[in-house]
């Protein structure tokens, strides 16, 4: 829409640089003050924004892999569970700083990530979700029989990264993990690898004829998107605290891809932004109707059958059919920014 | 007819020489030899939980085969089939215990079975109106992948509407028939092991039966191999699909029902019975029925042998490593070929 000859004031270069519009920075400094603000300064509210960063995160990770190179690591929550206990077994048992221990994790998810690549490489879709799936699965066994080194279901204690009862400095920092994942995933996607990745999901053999190197593209993705995951792992068990091998299961992995779905695939900012208030609705649905167990977990299954059906593009779609589109100057700024491939 | 069943196990023997057949072998190899080290009650254990397993995954190579589905919520449907079980036995044991006399005594589990498949076929077709159709009316393309979220919210939904309605509890029995166990050389069966087993047996036999000699069970081959080859012919493609969506959660539902001694009825069981039916799919080749009845029996025989051998709790991760192994030499599968179908994409 805008060529780039033109030239920028430095807010709109910040914006550019960072990708985001005017729009997602405005959020995001609602959610920065937002633990300030009277409603949501108490602990469980604080709580429950830590887990739909977490999730946020997450999501954003796993479209980079699912939105762009269409293939569903459906083992993501292993990978993740395998950077939090590489991460809290360093920490714990050598006491190594929490800081560097996540690094390990994000490492370990990475060489994890590496191997599923190049194994799913000869295999598309359906198996190549299915392998990752069992690798999930084989990794969940194994932090639940390892009980010598894992603690196995009896759950593991970890030291928490800031060594405050409160939970404000966790989330800040997950905020920046969040921006700092977001930026970095769409960074990519805006060079020619993230073209290639997106050749890739489309249509394989097309993109091999046009000269892409599948192997490189797929195994790359996968080693950025599980690195990643490690990361969130190790900081998922420094601000638990306890680690069991319940974080693997594919029911989590299952949350992740709804939040993904539903914000939208292939988007990265979809699933962050749905992610909010899809896990402010779930917390507030499954407190106030306690008696029914479940009630939450029933409507949130409908919900990605529906979107699946009517809307399979997700938020984002609706977002950029319905509000992006619209005539008003202002309103364009705010939802486009300048450049126009950005959030 | 005769003739035909000895020319199509000619054909059977021919393919032996290939993996296929090498991995028969292999298997009975295994089976005999653990047989003769820690006694017979392997080769039972083996054989009744590899009938069922035969049951959940035909069920699931089916909708695969047939309606390009990868299904994840094929579980939920072995869970409805055990909760159907639960409560038409509990009526019939109750009617039993003050009639001591009737017939029920004998039928009664045999009622039970029918009424899970039943109650599971319908289940199967509310699926496929409610929501495969719906999709499969709105877009057709990267069906494959919306189909496989589809049936992810699908399993989200049954396993907590389980728990919403029915409760998180246990609801087990504790067996369908009572009395001593059977004794064969040695090996004491409990009797509900026997009826398991015979109950898959029949099953397995009739479905085979089906899918081979009936008009029907061509028409969904037909449909598996060309969609489009099919309606030319004239077959009506969304009664086949229906048909064959009840069939397969029927199968699952009859299992569910027919371990309900072993498994008791609460809300996610399904999740090792989908777990195991995936190994045996993958295995067999996406979509190959009859390659997953052979793969169900040697994925029983890892899982048996891995908990006699290495413990319980392993039996997830060696026979998950085992067939990340197998893939990477083989990813069509065992008994796969090299064409690629739809589910490749």
């Amino acid at each position: 829409m805008n060529n780039s000859t033109q030239t920028l004031n430095p807010f709109d270069k910040l914006l550019d640089l960072t990708c985001f519009t005017p729009l997602g920075l405005l959020s995001l400094l609602v959610l920065a003050i937002l633990p300030m603000v009277p409603p949501f300064n108490q602990e469980y509210l604080i709580r429950w924004l830590i887990s739909a960063a977490f999730i946020a995160s997450m999501a954003i990770a796993f479209d980079f892999t699912a939105g762009l190179i269409n293939i569903v690591n459906f083992g993501y929550c292993a990978i993740m569970g395998l950077g939090a206990y590489t991460s809290a077994i360093l920490v714990e048992r050598l006491g190594l700083s929490p800081w560097l221990g996540m690094l390990a994790g994000g490492l370990a998810a990475a060489g994890m990530g590496l191997m599923i690549g190049m194994i799913t490489l000869r295999l598309r879709g359906i198996f190549a979700a299915c392998l990752a799936w069992f690798f999930g699965l084989a990794l969940m066994g194994l932090a639940t029989k390892l009980v010598w080194l894992t603690r196995g279901p009896m759950g593991m204690r970890v030291d928490r990264l800031f060594d405050t009862p409160s939970n404000v400095p966790f989330y800040y920092l997950l905020l920046a993990m969040m921006v700092i994942i977001y930026i970095t995933c769409k960074w990519v996607t805006r060079t020619h690898m993230g073209v290639a990745f997106m050749a890739i999901g489309q249509n394989m053999e097309a993109a091999r004829t046009s000269g892409i190197d599948p192997v490189f593209y797929r195994v790359s993705n996968f080693v950025l998107s599980c690195a990643i995951g490690g990361v969130l792992g190790g900081f998922y068990a420094h601000y638990y605290g306890i680690l069991t091998p319940d974080i693997m299961h594919t029911s989590k992995t299952v949350e992740v891809l709804a939040v993904a779905y539903i914000g939208g695939r292939g988007s990265l900012w979809g699933g962050a932004a749905i992610a909010f208030p899809f896990i402010f609705a779930m917390e507030l649905i499954r407190s106030s109707l306690s008696d029914l167990p479940g009630i939450n977990l029933v409507l949130y299954g409908l919900l990605l059958i529906m979107v699946m059906i009517y809307y399979p593009g997700g938020f984002a779609q609706f977002f950029n059919t319905y509000f992006r589109q619209t005539g008003n100057k202002m309103a364009s700024y705010l939802f486009n920014g300048v450049a126009a491939d950005t959030k | 007819m005769f003739q035909m069943i000895q020319k199509s196990f000619w054909e059977q023997v021919r393919k032996f020489n290939s993996l296929a057949g090498i991995s028969i072998i292999i298997t009975i190899v295994v089976a005999l030899a653990a047989t003769i080290d820690r006694g017979g009650y392997l080769l039972v254990n083996t054989i009744v939980t590899g009938g069922m397993l035969a049951l959940v995954s035909m069920g699931l190579a089916l909708t695969l085969g047939v309606l390009n589905i990868p299904m994840f919520a094929h579980g939920e449907f072995f869970m409805i089939g055990t909760l159907v079980g639960y409560y038409v036995f509990n009526a019939i044991s109750a009617y039993v215990g003050s009639h001591p006399e009737s017939s029920l005594v004998f039928w009664g589990p045999m009622l039970t079975i029918v009424a899970a498949m039943i109650i599971g076929a319908v289940a199967g077709v509310i699926t496929e109106l409610l929501i495969f159709r719906q999709l499969r009316k709105r877009s057709r393309e990267n069906w494959v992948m919306n189909a496989f979220l589809l049936t992810v919210g699908l399993s989200v939904v049954l396993v907590n509407g389980h728990q919403l309605f029915f409760g998180a509890d246990f609801k087990g029995i504790v067996g369908y028939y009572s009395g001593p166990s059977l004794a064969i050389m040695d090996v004491y069966i409990s009797r509900d092991r026997v009826f398991a087993l015979i109950v898959a047996a029949v099953v397995v036999a009739l479905f085979w039966f089906f899918m081979t000699y009936t008009r029907t069970g061509r028409a969904i081959r037909a449909v598996s191999q060309d969609e489009t080859g099919a309606l030319i012919v004239g077959i009506g493609l969304n009664g086949i699909l229906m048909l064959t969506m009840s069939l397969s959660c029927a199968l699952a539902a009859i299992a569910g029902a027919g371990l309900l001694f072993m498994y008791p009825s609460y809300p996610s069981i399904g999740l090792e019975p989908l777990y195991m039916a995936w190994f045996v799919v993958i295995l067999a080749g996406l979509g190959n029925v009859l390659g997953a009845v052979m793969c169900s029996f040697m994925v029983a025989l890892l899982k048996v042998l891995t908990i006699e051998y290495i413990g319980s709790g392993w039996d997830f991760v060696v026979p998950s490593i085992l067939i990340i192994l197998i893939l990477i030499f083989k990813p069509s599968g065992i008994f796969g070929s090299e064409v690629r179908g739809v589910l490749d994409k």
